[in-house]
Order: C-alpha cells, then sequence, then structure tokens
C-alpha cells in the first residue's frame, strides 16, 4: 500500500533529524565535553602534578580527615597519605617500595614496588573494554571548593562492580571530589578535598613521615623472588564475573607467612581483584614444632574492608582469600570458582 | 556546637567557604571528635536534600523540610539569602529534632537501605515512608546537578570471617593492583582501618632494619 505524500513526510522528517542526530552526536560527544578525555586528563593530572590536599573521607558513616602530599620530580613520584585524626597511621610511597607506619600497631610494612611496576600504570585506560560493563556519561557541571567543575559518572551496568562519581576542576581536571557508588547509584563511600594545593615544587620535609618508629617492629612483605609452590600455582578461577580476566599471575610473600602465596589479580579494567592462595600456616603456638605442628583455624566467609569486600575459603586444603573494591558477591562468586587445574591460564594485560 | 562553627559546615557543604575559614574548621574537626560526627551527619542529610532529583523530592517537600527547620519556606528563605542572611539548609539549632526527623525521610527515602548504628535513632523515624525508588546513577536527571549524598554501607552480618591483621595485609597487598581510581580509596581505608587490629604480621615474619 502508498502511504499519502502527506503521510509520507510524517516518516521521513524524524528519520531525517534522527539520521542528523546519529551523525552530528558522536562527533560532538568526541569533543571538550567527551567524558572519556576528561577521565584521561584525570589521569594525567593525577600522575604528573605536584598537589597537596586535606581531603575527608566519608565510609560507614564514618568521617576521616586525610592529607595526601603527591610529588612528582624528575620521572620520579613520591606520595605520603597521612590521617590527621584517629589511627595516625601513614603510608609513604615512592617508585621503589611503599611503606606503612602503623603507630597503633607498633609496625611498620614495607613492600617492594619496583621502578617499572604498575605504580603509575595502574592508572585505568577508559576503552571499549570498560565499555561493555560501564557507562560514562557527563553530568551538569557545578562547583566544588568554590572552583567549577565537570562532573562525570561511571555507572556500572550490573551488580558485580563498582560505579564512580567524579567532580574534576575545570581547569585542572584534578577530582575535587569522588563517590564510589554501587550498582542502583547509592554513595558507598565519598572522598573530598576541603584543600587542594597544586605547587611547583613540593619540599622533602613535607614527604617525611611524621610518626616516630623507635620501638616499632619493621616488617617487609611483597612479591617473592621464590615461585609459589607448584601446588599453589595450578589454581586460577574456573569462571569469573562478565568482564573479569586475569591480568597478573605471580607469588606473595603475606606477612606473617613463612611460605609465598600464589597471588591472581583479576580486572574488568577498572576494578580488580585479588586472589591469594595459600598453604595452611602454622599456628603461631605449634610454629617451633616443625611440620607436625597445628594449623591456624581456616577462614570461612566475608568480611569487610572499607568499601570493599574479602571472601576466604578453603578449596582442596587451600586457603582461598578475594579481596577487592567490588560488592560482596564479586569476591564471594570469583573465590568459590577456583579450583587446581593442570594447565595454568596465562594473564593477559 | 555553635551556630557559627554549622554556618561553617554548611558553607563549606556549598563550596563557599573561604579558604581561611576552611583551614580552620579543619583544624576545629580534626580536634574534636563530636563536631566530626555532626559534620558527617549534615553532609548525609544535606547533600540528600540538595541533591535530590524532582522526582523524588518535591518542591514543596523542599519547603516543608525548610519550614522545619527555620520557620520559613524555601522562597522566604532564598530571598533572604540574596540578602545577606544566608540561612541555610540544616539551621538545626533551634529546631534539631524536627529537622533531623524531617530531613532523615529524605535520606531514609533516596537511600532505602541499611545504616551505620550512629544513624539509626535519626533514620529509625522514618521507617514508613520508604516506597521511593532509587534511581541508577545519572540517569534520567539530565536537567539537573549530580545526586549528590552519602550513604553509609550496609556491614555484612556477623563478625568478620578474617581477623583483621590478616585482613591489613591482604588488603596491603592487593593495594599494589588496584586501578587508579580505586587506589586512594583502599589507601584511606586502610588507613583507617585502625581499631580493635592485633599487630599487623607475625613475629614470624621478616624484620628488616628501617
Amino acid at each position: 500500500m502508498t502511504l499519502p505524500v502527506r503521510k509520507r513526510s510524517h516518516w521521513l522528517i524524524p528519520c531525517a533529524v534522527a539520521g542528523a542526530l546519529l551523525i552530528v552526536l558522536p562527533q560532538r560527544s568526541r569533543g571538550a565535553d567527551d567524558p572519556r578525555e576528561w577521565l584521561q586528563k584525570m589521569n594525567q593530572a593525577l600522575a604528573t602534578r605536584n598537589y597537596d590536599g586535606t581531603f575527608f573521607h566519608l565510609s560507614e558513616g564514618r568521617v576521616e580527615t586525610m592529607r595526601i602530599v603527591h610529588r612528582v620530580r624528575g620521572g620520579r613520584t613520591t606520595e605520603r597519605l597521612q590521617s590527621l585524626d584517629g589511627s595516625g597511621r601513614e603510608f609513604v610511597r615512592n617508585n621503589e617500595e611503599l611503606t606503612c607506619y602503623l603507630p597503633d600497631q607498633h609496625t611498620v610494612l614495607v613492600e617492594p614496588r619496583p621502578e617499572h611496576g604498575p605504580f603509575l600504570g595502574s592508572l585505568p585506560q577508559f576503552g571499549a573494554d570498560v565499555d561493555q560493563f560501564y557507562r560514562i556519561d557527563s553530568l551538569p557541571s557545578t562547583r566544588v571548593l568554590g572552583r567549577p567543575a565537570r562532573v562525570i559518572a561511571v555507572n556500572p551496568k550490573d551488580q558485580f562492580r563498582f560505579g564512580y562519581r567524579l567532580w574534576l576542576d575545570e581547569k585542572t581536571a584534578m577530582p575535587l571530589k569522588t563517590q564510589l557508588c554501587d550498582s542502583r547509584g547509592q554513595v558507598i563511600e565519598q572522598i573530598f578535598f576541603a584543600r587542594l594545593d597544586m605547587p611547583e615544587t613540593i619540599p622533602d620535609s613535607d614527604l617525611a613521615p611524621s610518626v616516630r618508629t623507635e620501638g616499632m617492629r619493621w616488617v617487609r612483605q611483597g612479591p617473592s623472588r621464590d615461585s609459589a609452590s607448584p601446588a599453589l600455582s595450578a589454581y586460577r578461577a574456573s569462571e569469573l564475573p562478565p568482564g573479569f580476566h586475569l591480568t597478573v599471575a605471580g607469588a606473595q610473600t603475606i606477612g606473617g607467612a613463612t611460605v609465598p602465596a600464589s597471588h591472581l589479580v583479576y580486572s574488568d579494567g577498572l576494578a580488580t581483584v585479588s586472589v591469594f592462595v595459600e598453604a595452611p600456616r602454622p599456628s603461631a603456638a605449634g610454629a617451633d614444632t616443625g611440620p607436625s605442628a597445628e594449623s591456624e583455624p581456616p577462614m570461612q566467609g566475608l568480611a569487610r574492608v572499607g568499601s570493599g569486600f574479602a571472601f576466604s575459603t578453603i578449596v582442596q586444603g587451600h586457603q582461598v582469600t578475594a579481596v577487592g573494591e567490588v560488592p560482596a558477591q564479586t569476591v564471594e562468586f570469583i573465590a568459590h570458582s577456583v579450583k587446581s587445574s593442570g594447565s595454568a591460564e596465562l594473564p593477559r594485560p | 556546637m555553635s551556630e557559627q562553627i554549622l554556618e561553617q559546615v554548611s558553607a563549606f557543604l556549598d563550596g563557599e567557604l573561604p579558604n581561611s575559614e576552611t583551614e580552620l574548621l579543619l583544624k576545629r574537626l580534626t580536634r574534636g571528635g563530636g563536631l566530626r560526627e555532626s559534620f558527617g551527619r549534615y553532609a548525609l542529610i544535606g547533600e540528600a536534600i540538595r541533591g535530590a532529583s524532582p522526582g523524588l523530592l518535591t518542591k514543596g517537600f523542599a519547603d516543608r523540610v525548610n519550614l522545619a527547620i527555620d520557620g520559613e519556606p524555601l522562597a522566604a528563605a532564598n530571598v533572604r539569602a540574596s540578602l545577606g542572611g544566608a540561612p541555610r539548609w540544616w539551621r538545626p539549632v533551634a529546631g534539631v529534632a524536627v529537622a533531623a526527623g524531617v530531613a532523615a525521610v529524605a535520606v531514609f527515602a533516596l537511600q532505602q537501605r541499611a545504616v551505620a548504628p550512629g544513624l539509626r535513632p535519626v533514620l529509625a523515624v522514618t521507617a514508613q515512608t520508604a516506597a521511593v525508588p532509587v534511581p541508577a546513577l545519572g540517569a534520567a536527571q539530565p536537567a539537573r546537578e549530580a545526586i549528590s549524598y552519602t550513604v553509609p554501607a550496609a556491614s555484612p552480618a556477623g563478625p568478620s570471617a578474617i581477623p583483621p591483621a590478616r585482613l591489613t595485609n591482604y588488603v596491603f597487598a592487593h593495594s599494589r593492583y588496584s586501578s587508579g581510581l580505586d587506589q586512594r580509596g583502599v589507601m584511606a581505608d586502610l588507613l583507617i582501618e585502625a581499631e580493635e587490629q592485633q599487630p599487623a604480621a607475625s613475629e614470624a615474619a621478616a624484620h628488616v632494619a628501617p
């Protein structure tokens, strides 16, 4: 049947408009307003700028005040994160190592972070992979700290990952405020700056820990030069939430352990989950009594850490623990799927 | 807490506090536990009210909240603000109980989820009003400022299955691989995970010289 000309024009006009929009909108979205461009600018700013700021960390109804000092000088990055109230803990990291001062535990933890490691490389890339599992939107601009701020939402498309809202300084792309959100958009953690300076230079004294370390125990943990035992290295997650894949497989000495654990890292491009596979540990009481010593009681179940979760279970006699800034069901899903397999899958970037 | 400090907190949350006063507020916050708790609560309530989308909180609702807080509707309050009186959304001193109750309706309606123990007495008032759906992040709010409110996360039921010291060690090891977006949060979590913790590593670990 042939439509009358008048009716046909009714069809044609919206089609023409829609077609024009389809052509114009993608080009526009790649312009100055493209949220991905802003996220890349943020990455660049975080990696290359000097900054010294005080921020509030709101989580689980608690507010903590913290100071961060970040310096990039001659290709070398040094960062100090300090709790201004509460625990008095401090972290100082540079291209070689991360040092965690825990005065409340009279302990200093040191973990080597090699220069060519993922310290700066770990900044997320918002490529096509990420698009499959997150929707990235620009929201109306607003003001934070009295400065115009660009608001970007990174929305998870399912319940296996968290999302983010970022308030980026219009001038520098520094994140003035960030929120971690669940898949329903509810905020579970918030960081916002009360003060943020970006000085040309930062003196060494601002990066030195204020914690007095006399009498504290120094404990080193980190990637092990020794491989994990073949039995531990054979473990992999047999099933993963959509989008997650193995990115790192190595050995890691966890503080308190005498043999390295297998450390697997799974990522969807933004969120990461670490899986530790360990042999049963001898209990502290039986540590000196040889191989027949009693083992520490196995861990089984969920634990909360800040806005993330850890889930531990026993698989074929080994302790398997998944940890990440992801919903509880994600760490649980991954930990439950870990199995020993004859052929170990190799990580991909 | 004096009204002046509350004004400062509110101005800070609005992004309007001058730098010199922000420094002063920070000093006060790091000194006083009570102020910090109040600050967290005001941040929660204030952002819920200011950030709610039209579909969730009507103008009438905002007026009612404002009326409950300081006895005048939003429109009148805006006029006074423009004249320099600067009434803020909380004005909590005079009618704090009413204000907290009404504001908590907004919070509860937006959140519909478990809350931290410290906020339960306030939010319990509103248990019968939890019927408003929460929109997906950033969806269907094109003409407004981003929704901005803080929700205390629900904790899993029961005690932690992993001893705190061991958990710290796992998170410390994991932080190396967490993405740039997560990393600051992970590290901040480690900084505050100090309560009721045992030593982070046993004596069996290797000791190194500082």
